[in-house]
């Protein structure tokens, strides 16, 4: 009979747990790398076969950058959306929680609190303040104290520009695509921008809740009619007499869909355009031709990478807002960044 | 003098023995831990988040799918029905036309039909679409953001591990009640 077989190989009960832990390290190892690879990989934007390329547009040639930055400031209110300047070169920001009053360096000087969030704000020359709020228009005195406040005009209304000249007060309604004008008392006297075939008025076309106007020396009102890519002049009974501009991404072009959101005026009368997607502000001058840059993509990064539809549900939360002060100085408000950035000619 | 306690030498019988009683106890509480995985993710399907998405492109090559499950949804009630759509039309298109050299779409899954002066609306072709985001982006940046993704269930599988959700550049993926299996974008106004 043959000797039983010793076991070469014994093992105990703690060896077989250290080895069985030791495997299973390593196994998770493994897993742990499948799992990360493919996520760092993702995350190289310039993998994507399928990238929608407009970054080659986000640089200005630095000969058209006529203005340089002096000074910058947040914005205490969430949210703001529209920018207007009062007697004293104050500014006036519409948030979500009200105005703001800032001094120009950006110290604080009031708020006037509304109970929905204000979309535009405009300041008479007598330090009246009228508020646009979504579908109506609240209005404070020039110590701030609540003065009144208009019916809704419409049922889709959503008003998002103010402008003032004299005593007309207009009200840019995007919901409706029309421009009210009121006097100061709150009183419906016309609606501009409508169409009317009779009038030869092709009707705004306003795809988002962007619509502002501008009133012009020159008596006509200015219109920036964004699904149009154009800057359209009005007379104030809503004659359309004519209009400048074109889509294109290229510099003196509204880019994208429908621009340009914001305008506004310099005291030489020269135009100052606010566009989003391609967020960048510019001067026209009087006659529409391009002249310069006054900050362009490359400016607001944040802003151009958020877009236009950071907030679709209630709209107004991408791109600029420009306003000039009496030295010519322009004050742009960006949406996303929620700060305002002073704007200097050089030279 | 004691002799000490005696090693205990353990067989390659004993050896199997107990391995395989601790395989069958670690098979038995793995097969437990996915019941009960399974059970918790029961009544739930995958969907994108559109407010994560960053429309990097992944949706339309890491679906298991040969053609992916995700595809390009339109909410028409936000859409502003632009004559010049940057969902549809390159960024610096010759024509506003249809020509192929002026579409954004690599498949041309988006169809455009005439409304009224200047209004054109934007359908898209589920058939086509493969889910690359490419209008997604295009309309997000410069318009309304109506057009986004999500996951269509008449052809996604379900997988417990989507293979998109891993490496989503956003992490917008997540599982929501198979009750309400899409995440779709509304307006107030």
């Amino acid at each position: 009979m043959r000797p039983m077989k010793t076991p070469q190989y014994s093992i105990n009960r703690r060896t077989f747990i250290q080895r069985s832990a030791h495997g299973a390290g390593v196994l998770a190892f493994g897993r742990a790398a499948l799992d990360f690879s493919p996520r760092a990989y993702s995350a190289d934007r310039a993998a994507n076969p399928f990238a929608y390329e407009v970054e080659y547009l986000a640089k200005t040639d630095p000969a058209l950058l006529k203005y340089e930055e002096v000074r910058r400031f947040a914005v205490p209110g969430p949210e703001p959306r529209r920018i207007d300047i009062g007697p004293g070169d104050r500014l006036y920001v519409a948030t979500e929680k009200g105005v703001n009053i800032l001094d120009a360096k950006g110290g604080p000087v009031g708020d006037l609190p509304t109970s929905e969030p204000a979309r535009c704000v405009g300041v008479a020359p007598d330090g009246m303040v009228y508020v646009g709020l979504r579908d109506h228009i609240e209005v404070f005195d020039s110590r701030f104290a609540p003065a009144g406040a208009w019916q809704s005009p419409a049922r889709k209304t959503w008003l998002t520009g103010l402008a003032l000249k004299g005593s007309d007060l207009f009200a840019a309604d995007s919901g409706n695509r029309v421009v009210l004008r009121y006097d100061r008392s709150g009183k419906l006297n016309g609606r501009i921008g409508e169409k009317n075939h009779d009038r030869n008025v092709p009707g705004l076309v306003v795809p988002s809740p962007y619509l502002d106007i501008v009133p012009a020396p020159d008596g006509l009102i200015r219109v920036a009619d964004p699904g149009r890519h154009r800057v359209e002049a009005y007379t104030l009974d809503g004659d359309l007499e004519f209009s400048w501009g074109k889509p294109s991404n290229a510099i003196d072009g509204f880019c994208g869909c429908c621009n340009p959101i914001g305008l506004t005026i310099l005291p030489d009368g020269k135009f100052v355009t606010c566009e989003k997607g391609l967020p960048r502000v510019k001067v026209y001058q009087a006659d529409g031709t391009f002249e310069s840059v006054v900050a362009g993509t490359e400016s607001f990064p944040e802003n151009a990478r958020r877009g236009s539809a950071r907030n679709p549900s209630d709209g107004m939360m991408g791109g600029l807002d420009a306003a000039v002060d009496s030295q010519g100085m322009i004050y742009i408000l960006d949406l996303v960044a929620r700060d305002v950035r002073v704007m200097r000619r050089k030279g | 003098m004691n002799p000490g306690p005696e090693k205990k030498v353990v067989t390659r019988r004993q050896f199997l023995r107990d391995g395989a009683r601790v395989t069958g106890v670690t098979g038995l509480g793995a097969l437990l831990g996915v019941l009960a995985g399974k059970s918790a993710a029961a009544g739930t399907v995958w969907q994108i988040d559109p407010q994560k998405c960053v429309r990097c492109g992944n949706c339309a090559t890491h679906c298991v799918l040969e053609q992916s499950a995700v595809k390009c949804v339109h909410a028409f009630a936000i859409c502003g029905y632009c004559q010049l759509c940057t969902g549809y039309f390159e960024p610096e298109p010759n024509e506003l036309n249809t020509g192929a050299e002026n579409c954004l779409c690599p498949t041309a899954a988006i169809k455009r039909t005439y409304v009224e002066d200047p209004y054109y609306e934007y359908e898209i072709d589920e058939r086509l679409c493969i889910g690359c985001a490419k209008c997604v982006e295009g309309c997000n940046r410069f318009g309304n953001g109506s057009l986004f993704l999500q996951v269509r269930h008449d052809r996604c599988l379900n997988c417990n591990e989507c293979s998109i959700a891993r490496v989503c550049a956003g992490d917008a993926f997540r599982r929501v009640p198979a009750g309400h299996p899409y995440l779709l974008k509304t307006m107030s106004h």
